[in-house]
């Protein structure tokens, strides 16, 4: 049989099956086709079908493949392809090998649709201002740019040109349902591009979208997922009733159990369940997981939301102007509320409600609690909470994202140049104050919060502690590695001048992710502006070319910022300087690891085991809590600090010993 | 400085943090249960005692101090 020309005896055996055709001159099957396999179908427009040989599973059952009970119009059909029960029409779609779609209302899409490609988002502010436009290979850092850099119009513009392009060549004249992809059960897909390998099931009402989707990393949308004007990415899972209106899902995203959200982004690993979002930007590792919950109108990345959080302010005149930033690494408690405008600190807990605009960005690893409607905060004490010492080592464990092109780029790093720096600007302003304010006053207000006097030299400690500890674990473990290659004390030392330079290496800010110093975030600025960065892709080329420099990027940072807190060139150091920089971290990381190790074992204390051993005496008591719990020479964790408390004095002697086989030679 | 010099300062900040009368607070008296201190109020006492005493103590050690009497004696021990 010629493929392009069904025979009569064809077209009549066909039409016995139920088949009928507006034109069969349009309708072409694959040569050598078991055409028993083609029944009740009604074939509309242009329409190839490739050989409907094979088996597919559906719901667990290998089913024949072949078309069914459908209406398909202006269509391009791979081979082994199962098409069964449409209710309306399959229509404007290249269905690639091995997908099946079955029991779906409605699958169809208009010529020349973008597939969500170039929907605005008006995320971060929720009057607008800051629109995200989103593509399908969108990145969380492109979307920062978009939304968080306004302050040079004809740089927005020139970004906005190369979003165009991208926009442009996403419109097409047909959808593609992408090799080996399921679309079950489903309600009405309308104008959906559908990526290799996607398991779409039991969706209520999919419109103007893109479900990107990778064999390696399978995009899932589940039961009753209503979205409309969305892009979701590769091994992204949605369902359980999500509502998704004007949103972009990221890679590895999990979203699930009735969550809401409109104009929102969610990059890499977000999880949001139950809750609501409007106009977030909700960098990596954004999780959202309890009922109550609205985040609205703020920028987060590592962020978790506890049940009730609340931000808002309905306060406003001029609308609903209010935006928020609460830097990586945030936690909200639960039923907390954060009044907008507000900047909360990298790596800070807030507890409690907040009617007052909140501005401490340089006072990371802060507490923002209230005490009797009082807003008040404890600077630096996040240091030595065991949460933040999980939380650093969870993240990059919990990379979910499993295809080849991790798109959003990533630095986990907790204590990084950005927070570091952070901490030196908290360190010395708190400083400041504790020479400055007189010891009369019990209180000052800072940045919106009220600050306890005694805790200016309180939280410069901790900052000073955190600050030693990185610069000198930095500095001491880039000498080791390099004694360990140089047999030359000189040589060795004289290794470590830095290979990058920049001109403000304190200057560093985060992309949604991306940790990068703010000089070559200028670069890109104005290279996108004088043309040199003239497409989509080599905007992202240079993202990654700063992501696989951040070593070397880091170490610029180190070295300027050692010789600024010690008056000592890394590359110039002695022994006797390099034995002192190794008794600094062995100190600094002793004192806070000793905190660290006192505050897991607050889990394990007496106000712990409230509720264990619901009536019975005390020992059964602790036997009931230990049995759920353990204790604290059990727990995994507190074991993994004590063993790793342990180890500072014998990497502190290792070190010792390497920088006197030099002294010897 | 004595043992009873520094219990009374000690239980005097105790007291001024915790809002209460001196005559109240027992050496017995645990921060947590028995004071009511949680994590935070426990930064802000061991910060009150510093001043009080013009000490900067190690947080590590500092926050090992479960009751009033162990405070007294970790005070008395670094002021002798």
């Amino acid at each position: 049989m010629p493929s392009g020309n069904l025979s009569e005896q064809h077209i009549s055996q066909l039409e016995r099956q139920g088949c009928s055709a507006d034109d069969w001159r349009l309708v072409t099957i694959a040569s050598g086709s078991d055409l028993s396999r083609i029944n009740d179908v009604h074939f509309s427009g242009t329409v190839s079908v490739g050989n409907p040989s094979g088996t597919r599973t559906v719901d667990g059952v290998e089913l024949p493949c072949g078309l069914s009970h459908a209406t398909i119009a202006d269509c391009t059909i791979g081979n082994h392809v199962r098409i069964a029960n449409v209710g309306s029409v399959v229509a404007g779609y290249l269905i690639e090998d091995g997908v099946v779609i079955q029991d779906v209302g409605s699958l169809s899409v208009a010529p020349g649709t973008p597939f969500g490609n170039g929907i605005e988002i008006e995320a971060i502010n929720e009057g607008g201002g800051r629109g995200i436009r989103i593509i399908s290979d969108l990145t969380s850092q492109a979307a920062y740019l978009q939304g968080a850099l306004r302050h040079n119009p004809e740089f927005v513009k020139k970004l906005s040109s190369l979003i165009d392009t991208k926009v442009s060549a996403a419109k097409t004249e047909k959808g593609v349902i992408g090799k080996d992809a399921r679309v079950l059960h489903c309600g009405s897909i309308q104008n959906v591009m559908i990526g290799p390998a996607a398991f779409i099931h039991g969706a209520q009402s999919l419109r103007e979208g893109t479900i990107a989707s990778c064999v390696e990393h399978p995009t899932e949308i589940g039961e009753g997922v209503q979205a409309t004007s969305f892009i979701v990415a590769e091994g992204a899972r949605i369902d359980n009733s999500v509502i998704l209106d004007k949103v972009f899902v990221g890679q590895g995203v999990k979203m699930g159990k009735g969550f809401s959200a409109e104009n929102s982004l969610f990059f890499a690993n977000c999880e949001a369940f139950h809750g609501e979002a409007v106009a977030v930007f909700a960098g990596p590792y954004t999780v959202t997981h309890h009922k109550s919950t609205l985040l609205i109108a703020g920028m987060f990345s590592f962020y978790n939301a506890g049940s009730g959080t609340n931000q808002s302010n309905h306060m406003y005149k001029l609308g609903p102007v209010h935006q928020g930033l609460l830097e990586r690494g945030c936690k909200t408690g639960s039923f907390s509320y954060l009044l907008l405008e507000s900047h909360i600190p990298a790596f800070s807990v807030v507890i409690g409600k907040h009617f007052t605009n909140i501005n401490i960005p340089n006072l990371p690893f802060s507490y923002i609690h209230e005490e009797q409607g009082v807003s008040k905060v404890i600077p630096g004490m996040n240091l030595f909470s065991v949460g933040t010492v999980r939380d650093g080592e969870k993240w990059p464990k919990r990379d979910n994202r499993k295809g080849p092109v991790k798109r959003d780029l990533i630095v986990f790093d907790v204590f990084s140049p950005y927070t570091v720096e952070k901490m030196r600007r908290g360190r010395d302003e708190l400083l400041a104050l504790s020479e400055s304010v007189p010891k009369e006053k019990a209180f000052i207000t800072y940045g919106g919060l009220q600050l306890n006097r005694l805790l200016l030299k309180k939280g410069a400690k901790y900052y000073s502690l955190a600050i030693k500890r990185y610069l000198n674990a930095k500095v001491t473990d880039r000498l080791k590695e390099s004694l360990t290659r140089e047999r030359d004390w000189k040589r060795a030392v004289a290794s470590l001048i830095p290979s990058v330079a920049l001109t403000h290496s304190a200057e560093w800010t985060d992309i949604a992710g991306l940790l990068m110093p703010r000089d070559r975030l200028g670069e890109i600025e104005q290279h996108v502006i004088n043309g040199r960065i003239a497409t989509y892709d080599q905007l992202l080329a240079t993202f990654q070319s700063s992501y696989d420099q951040y070593p070397e990027l880091e170490w610029r940072y180190l070295y300027d910022t050692f010789l600024k807190e010690y008056g000592i060139r890394p590359d110039g150091m002695t022994m006797d300087q390099a034995l002192k920089a190794i008794d600094e971290w062995e100190q600094a990381s002793s004192s806070l690891h000793g905190m660290i190790l006192e505050d897991s074992k607050k889990e394990f204390a007496s106000f712990a085991r409230i509720g264990y051993g619901i009536d019975q005496q005390e020992q059964d008591r602790v036997k009931d809590f230990e049995a759920v719990r353990g204790t604290a020479e059990t727990n995994g964790v507190v074991q993994k600090l004590a063993n790793e408390g342990a180890a500072i004095p014998r990497q502190r002697a290792e070190f010792e010993s390497l920088v006197a086989s030099f002294s010897t030679t | 400085m004595t043992r009873e010099e520094v219990a009374a300062r000690v239980v005097g900040v105790t007291a001024q943090l915790f809002a209460m009368k001196p005559s109240d607070i027992k050496e017995s008296d645990q921060f947590t249960v028995d004071l009511g201190a949680d994590s935070l109020k426990s930064i802000e006492l061991v910060a009150a005692y510093e001043d009080e005493f013009g000490l900067s103590v190690k947080e590590e050690e500092a926050l090992k101090v479960q009751n009033v009497g162990d405070a007294i004696d970790f005070f008395h021990r670094l002021l002798k």
